[in-house]
């Protein structure tokens, strides 16, 4: 250490600044502010009736912007149990419990319940396809960091440009999708799969699977190496086929990693905004209005700037998430 | 138990090797199919956007869809840069507040932990407390009270504001992601380096940063790639003018303006912003692939 270092550290440690406080002082500060500081101040103006650029006219309603959460049918609409219509084929009446729920799913409601329907077709098969693709890249040997490579290039990709270059995909006239229904499908048109109110939500969910894909397996990959081959190894010894192995050793052992990428994958679900900012602005019919993009519609696009209400949306999905977590950990705990 | 049971009954009959083999080299060409389908599956939309940027205009506006250009052209990149004016400036926005989001967060964000991990000083597991806990809280919850606060100081509309926003938005991951780190180093390398007559601050940069270099990375790339990708605060406190709107939302903004117009022009654009990043990742693979692992399992 050279002279004037010496004095410098002298220096510091005379004025006292050598010391823990003073190192984590900048990150209380920056986190305090910018991040802790809104959180709480969100959670007050949740209690007040709040028009951002009318700050005079604040004044509390205590609960009255949760309250009218619950009235807002474009939060709380809800299609109830929606029936098959007409005649039913003969094979279809045992399946008539997956058909209802499937037909309810995807029945447009307000903005909690489409946040809740994203989260249900989302959440499953951001599960399973990277579960089972984990299971075949762990078993590609010499090839299967190329394939965990590729397959992770769209998780890096933002959400933004994502949905952009999937909405030229869905485009009704020059989209990928309708050219190639067009010419190997023998259809005249084709679906206008971004407004129609049927087709808009399960095309967005599509587009999330697609971009969550690789990281999803890449969370599956670390959770297999940690199971040790030995155990695999010892079942196909004793006569199990690669099925068997899979379904009865493999699965059973991932199980924490199975509810890890669930619970993530559904706080994230919950929180889905920017692709249905960017690519169907909530519509057609609000069929695709996230909770997100509702509150931050009421803050900022309906020209009230009705801070008051958007916070009390934004805590309300946070209580919920929350719960949902909370309920998750325990039964994950129960089943373990 | 049924395990023990079938242990203790003679294997099954064997089919007879050849078929067995037939039938694993069948599965596994079956496996690097599914794989190979998969991975074309995630890379041909990038690849599209390509080849549709190098596309002529009547071409891309033609019944039949082409993949290969019929004829090679830079117009649209031409086009690009002389009529899509703010696409240059969005871009530098992105860079300057990604960077400086990446060096403010790891440095106060480092800083911290190594405090938290190596002091023991009067709130200490509180503030660690604090900042994991505030981890669980959706960062959407923060947007208005966000908003109330940079408009309180004129910090809309800057990168200043944003950079702001995110580092103190990616400090708890990288706190708990450092912390970590930092509680792997050895105690004796940073008591040698007491007896030589460093200060603690000393001990920081000299023993405690080299030595947590591969996790600062990982830190970093991972902040780096969330400041880069974020959206609705972006939209939300840098939407009024050109001057602060960073990629994410001005790309938009051009899809939105130039829809109707040139799709050629957004080809070009849309890729000129995925390519840098994508060409980041593979150089940094083995960082980006930890950091995010790391980052996942924060919850």
């Amino acid at each position: 250490m050279n002279a004037t270092a010496a004095t410098a550290t002298a220096r510091r440690k005379r004025l006292g600044l050598d010391s823990p406080y003073v190192f984590v002082l900048p990150a209380v500060l920056l986190f305090g502010m910018f991040t802790f500081y809104p959180i709480l101040r969100s959670l007050y103006l949740s209690f007040f009736d709040y028009n951002f650029l009318r700050p005079d006219q604040m004044h509390w309603i205590g609960l009255g912007n949760y309250r009218e959460i619950l009235r807002d049918e474009r939060v709380a609409g809800w299609p109830g149990l929606v029936l098959p219509q007409g005649h039913l084929a003969l094979w279809q009446y045992p399946l008539y419990p997956l058909l209802v729920a499937w037909l309810t799913i995807n029945s447009p409601g307000g903005a909690f319940w489409n946040t809740v329907r994203f989260t249900a077709m989302y959440v499953p098969l951001a599960v399973v396809i990277p579960l089972f693709l984990a299971v075949l890249v762990e078993r590609a040997g010499r090839l299967s960091t190329l394939f965990r490579t590729l397959n992770f290039i769209p998780v890096v990709v933002s959400v933004a440009v994502v949905s952009i270059i999937w909405m030229w995909i869905y485009h009704p006239e020059y989209g990928v999708v309708n050219t190639l229904l067009r010419q190997y499908a023998g259809m005249r048109e084709g679906y206008t799969w971004l407004s129609d109110p049927k087709l808009a939500m399960p095309a967005v969910v599509a587009m999330c699977v697609w971009h969550g894909l690789g990281f999803n397996m890449l969370l599956f990959l670390v959770g297999l190496q940690r199971i040790p081959p030995e155990l695999t190894e010892a079942a196909r010894v004793d006569g199990a086929t690669g099925w068997q192995a899979l379904v009865r050793i493999t699965i059973p052992l991932l199980r924490p990693t199975i509810f890890l990428v669930g619970l993530l994958v559904m706080v994230g679900a919950l929180k889905v905004f920017g692709q249905m900012f960017i690519m169907t602005q909530g519509g057609p019919a609000d069929s695709t209005l996230s909770m997100v993009l509702y509150l931050y519609n009421i803050a900022f696009r309906y020209g009230k700037f009705r801070f008051g209400y958007a916070s009390a949306l934004a805590w309300a999905l946070a209580l919920f998430i929350f719960l949902v977590s909370v309920v998750s950990f325990r039964l994950s705990k129960e089943r373990a | 138990m049924g395990m023990t049971a079938s242990r203790l009954k003679p294997a099954a009959p064997r089919r007879a090797p050849t078929v067995d083999r037939a039938r694993r080299y069948a599965g596994g060409g079956l496996r690097y199919l599914v794989l190979a389908a998969v991975s074309a599956l995630s890379l041909l939309p990038f690849l599209w956007v390509i080849l549709s940027s190098l596309k002529s205009h009547e071409e891309l506006y033609s019944k039949h869809l082409t993949f290969w250009p019929h004829r090679w052209t830079w117009d649209n990149y031409t086009q690009m840069f002389e009529r899509m004016v703010g696409f240059g400036l969005y871009y530098r926005n992105s860079v300057l507040v990604s960077l400086g989001t990446v060096v403010l967060t790891l440095f106060t964000g480092s800083l911290a932990a190594y405090a938290l991990s190596r002091f023991r000083f009067r709130g200490d597991r509180a503030l660690l407390l604090l900042f994991l806990g505030t981890m669980m809280v959706p960062g959407e919850v923060g947007l208005i009270g966000q908003y109330e606060l940079l408009s309180a100081y004129r910090l809309l509309n800057t990168l200043t504001g944003l950079t702001l926003s995110y580092s103190a938005f990616s400090l708890a991951l990288t706190i708990f992601i450092m912390h970590s780190v930092f509680t792997g180093v050895p105690q004796e390398l940073l008591d040698a380096a007491r007896v030589d007559g460093c200060s603690w601050w000393e001990g920081f940069w000299q023993i405690m940063v080299p030595m947590g270099a591969s996790g600062l990375a990982a830190a970093g790339t991972l902040v780096f790639l969330n400041s880069w990708n974020e959206f609705i605060f972006a939209l939300t406190m840098n939407n009024w003018s050109d001057e602060a709107r960073t990629l994410p939302v001005g790309i938009q903004l051009l899809q939105g303006q130039w829809q109707h117009w040139d799709y050629g022009v957004l080809f070009s654009s849309v890729m000129l912003s995925f390519v840098p990043v994508i060409i980041l990742f593979l150089l940094l693979q083995k960082y980006f692939m930890r950091g995010l692992t790391a980052g996942a399992v924060k919850g």
